[in-house]
């Protein structure tokens, strides 16, 4: 009786609307706040200046990181997505040394890299010159930059892989030529592919720019740790600085949307609004795009041409001279490369590295004092330990709001659908900073060490991204075999239990691997929270040891790369196993 | 109805989590008798890690007398420049007491309480040896300072005041990122209390040296949860006690005495009550 009574759309926004008044209730009668807000704290000249204004000027600089660091990204992306297709193999193995590099260590780790060790790596006058041109700000667009631009260049890869070798030997077999094959075919077809994940990693770019602030460039969440600790308004600078994100995001997402529009596949006759407006937006890119379609048709090649003029051929001898010179100047410049960064290997301090290197791995276990978290365990072991904790956690978060994303009714829709959005579209490290100083406190008034705080934070972001999975692999199953569930009379649950899930969550394997190796990269963020994680052990040491930031930094770099790395190949063999079919397209 | 179970179960989860204990500091310390501290770990000579991963310092000496005189457990959490305040600033107090080098401010004094000072410092300026003759040399130089302290806001009123209208200083996210920023030539001079700067000059022996004079007064207290006078009056006296027995100049030898590496003469004498 209840279920049918549920089936009603009324009697879901009802309870919808119940749940946000008795949640509404509860903070304002029963919930004992004690805080007074002061919003006026934005909009006057206080003793230190006015905030307003600081976090303004932080958001000019979030702005033009994320611009200049997401065209490093693109082109990046691009060059070594390409690279990576190439037959000629150092320079497949550059791109593959550099996606991989990049992408299984910590952003954060890497911006430590390329700001504390890398100056060092210069002589003094040229190190001087550089730190004249505020060096922070562009060691945080290019580090973003390269970090994100791995990421691309693997869905690059990934989307022009993803055409069938059947349609290029059939466009091959039909007389077009190589050039033709690539504007005719594969591009449009790749950029369906790439264009919506591509999206997705310039919002995560986005929130990647608050690490900056690490590192001393006052972006935005420079701006809002300097309203908290000069005004102690911890409420106000959080709320603001989450409402700007979310907005950039959303403004970000909106874009994207628009362009995905613009990429479906629908009849003409069957538009959406979404989609009258795309096509206004990109008219201008579609007349430039005709255009160019009539100049290659002007110029193309006569198929009654048969003899080649000397000029030509002396053109073409030419050019395949310049790929071999070319071909061999990319290798002497890989061996000088390879060499010099042998040379500085070997002039390492390896001393310093093995005496602190116990440190990385377990910090002070087992002889810390009782006070700290576990017998003084951190380092590598804690990152580890906190990564499995918020995985599994967030498996479960997950599943079930992955789930309820699914689902038909309001009441349950709704709320998960906004969890997801709201985790999506705000910085990791802004998680972590509200979960560990607002809402484990305030709201839940727990007392807990902040190693905990940190893998609740993480399990909470990443039962978002692991919910956009599971939803992702439900909407996968044909809808022909929930329909048999349900004629063959099984509930909800059933169907979900015996027929969805299990399908859908060995299609999920590679992604929730991947998922893992997010969250141990991830789990670098705690050091602001003072865990004494991998990347805080290093600061730590490097505090100590003060002129080895090569050696320790390259040490971590090392760590957190053998364990992400391992965890990817496993990924890999995972995928193979479970789509066995797979070409390599050479181009 | 399985369903409305779980999620009768799951409201009274959270009825108990919000009704937990939120006593006075005084009556908790006193009945658990277990006092969490605040310190940095990042803060030479104040709070930070040494060679043998520990945790050390002032502060943490401090804080364990204090502890001491209580009669009671010490807890150390750490805090770093943004969430001192905060820290005792929630209800109930993620920490009771909170002694992280933090000048007894007045604005900061609107927010939560401070105990009797318990160290004399002053802002000065570090910079590498011979690069400033003159004092004044430094109102055109970039200098460097940290995130979320007031060490920030007076190093620019001073280079103003020097005669530069628009002053280069930049906020490091804490101490160790300063410094660095100072050792490879980011920035010419660094800015902060003394006793931290002679903590990282140490580091390095000979390579640099304090200019100028204290530029502000920053005496140190322990901060302390608003509105509890029974706490405050605990650890004022406790304060006092390490100071009449002697105990407080032989902290104060160990980390800023003639042979330790900070050497920084004792100059005042901490408020004493009859």
């Amino acid at each position: 009786m209840f279920k049918r009574f549920f089936k009603h759309v009324w009697v879901q926004n009802l309870t919808l609307l119940a749940m946000v008044g008795l949640v509404y209730y509860y903070f304002a009668y029963h919930f004992e706040f004690k805080y007074d807000f002061d919003w006026a704290v934005f909009f006057v000249e206080g003793q230190y200046g006015h905030m307003g204004r600081l976090m303004i000027d932080g958001l000019n600089t979030t702005l033009s990181l994320t611009f200049y660091s997401a065209a490093i990204a693109l082109v990046m992306g691009t060059v070594f997505g390409l690279a990576r297709l190439s037959k000629f193999k150092p320079v497949y193995w550059l791109a593959t040394c550099y996606v991989e590099l990049f992408r299984n260590t910590p952003l954060l780790i890497q911006l430590f890299f390329w700001n504390f060790a890398l100056p060092y790596a210069f002589p003094e006058e040229i190190r001087f010159k550089l730190f004249d041109l505020n060096f922070e700000y562009w060691v945080s667009v290019f580090g973003c930059g390269f970090f994100t631009g791995a990421f691309m260049a693997e869905i690059i890869r990934a989307g022009i892989q993803s055409i069938p070798k059947g349609l290029l030997e059939a466009s091959y077999s039909s007389g077009l030529t190589f050039p033709q094959t690539l504007r005719k075919v594969v591009l449009p077809l790749a950029f369906r592919e790439i264009i919506p994940p591509l999206g997705s990693e310039f919002l995560n770019n986005m929130k990647n720019t608050s690490l900056a602030m690490t590192i001393g460039v006052t972006e935005l969440f420079w701006s809002m740790q300097e309203v908290l600790s000069l005004t102690y308004r911890t409420f106000e600078a959080f709320i603001a600085a989450t409402a700007i994100y979310l907005l950039l995001s959303l403004i970000i997402a909106a874009i994207m949307n628009i362009v995905n529009e613009k990429l479906k596949i629908m009849p003409s006759d069957k538009t959406t609004g979404l989609r009258k407006i795309a096509d206004v937006i990109f008219k201008p890119f579609g007349f430039m795009a005709g255009c160019l379609e009539y100049i290659f048709w002007y110029f193309r090649r006569s198929p009654e041409k048969k003899t080649v003029s000397p000029l030509a051929r002396l053109c073409k001898d030419c050019f395949k001279w310049t790929v071999t010179a070319s071909k061999a100047l990319f290798l002497a410049c890989l061996a000088y490369l390879l060499y010099k960064l042998g040379m500085a290997l070997a002039g390492f301090n390896y001393e310093i590295i093995r005496a602190n290197l116990p440190a990385l791995l377990v910090w002070r276990f087992p002889s810390g004092d009782e006070t700290e978290f576990f017998m003084g365990l951190g380092g590598l072991a804690g990152s580890l330990l906190m990564a499995v904790i918020s995985i599994s956690g967030s498996f479960l978060v997950g599943l079930v709001v992955g789930m309820g994303r699914t689902a038909k009714s309001h009441a349950i829709r709704i709320p998960c659908t906004m969890y997801i959005e709201l985790v999506r579209g705000i910085p990791c490290i802004l998680v972590i900073l509200w979960f560990f100083q607002v809402v484990l406190q305030f709201v839940f008034k727990l007392e807990i060490h902040a190693f905990w705080a940190g893998t609740i934070a993480l399990t909470f972001f990443f039962g978002a991204y692991i919910a956009e999975t599971v939803r992702g692999g439900i909407q996968n199953i044909p809808p022909g075999q929930v329909e048999a569930a349900k004629a063959s009379g099984l509930t909800y649950f059933q169907t979900m239990r015996k027929i969805i899930l299990p399908q859908a969550l060995k299609q999920m394997l590679p992604a929730l691997v991947g998922m893992f190796i997010a969250a141990f990269k991830d789990t670098s963020l705690v050091y602001i929270i003072g865990v004494m994680d991998l990347t805080r052990a290093a600061y730590a040491v490097n505090n100590r040891t003060m002129i080895y930031p090569f050696e320790i930094y390259t040490t971590v770099l090392v760590l957190y790369f053998i364990f992400s790395y391992v965890m990817s190949l496993y990924t890999k063999r995972l995928e193979r196993k479970l789509s066995p079919e797979q070409v390599r397209i050479e181009m | 109805m399985r369903v409305l179970k779980i999620t009768a179960m799951a409201a009274l989860l959270l009825m108990a989590a919000s009704v937990a204990f939120a006593g006075p500091t005084y009556d908790r310390v006193m009945s658990t008798k277990v006092v969490k501290a605040g310190i940095s770990n990042q803060g030479i000579p104040f709070g930070f890690i040494d060679d043998k991963n520990e945790w050390v310092g002032f502060d943490v000496d401090m804080a364990t007398e204090i502890a001491k005189r209580l009669d009671a457990k010490l807890e150390k959490v750490v805090v770093n420049n943004n969430t001192r305040i905060s820290f005792v600033q929630t209800n109930p107090p993620k920490v009771d007491m909170v002694l992280s080098n933090m000048t007894h401010k007045r604005v900061r004094d609107e927010k939560i309480d401070f105990s009797i000072t318990y160290f004399f410092d002053g802002q000065k300026f570090l910079a590498k040896k011979g690069a400033v003759k003159d004092v004044k040399d430094l109102a055109n130089m970039k200098i460097g300072s940290m995130q979320g302290t007031t060490s920030i806001v007076n190093a620019t009123a001073y280079l103003k005041e020097l005669g530069n209208p628009n002053p280069k200083v930049t906020g490091y996210d804490g101490e160790v990122a300063m410094f660095e920023a100072l050792r490879s030539g980011r920035v010419q001079a660094i800015s902060t209390d003394s006793t931290i700067l002679l903590g990282y000059a140490a580091k390095v022996p000979g390579q640099f040296e304090l200019v100028g004079d204290f530029i502000s007064d920053e005496p140190y207290g322990v901060g302390l949860p608003q509105d509890d006078s029974a706490w405050r009056d605990a650890v004022n006296f406790a304060i006092q006690d390490i100071w009449n027995d002697g105990t407080y100049l032989k902290i104060y030898d160990k980390w800023f005495g003639p042979d330790s590496k900070y050497p920084f003469p004792l100059t005042s004498k901490i408020e004493m009550w009859p």
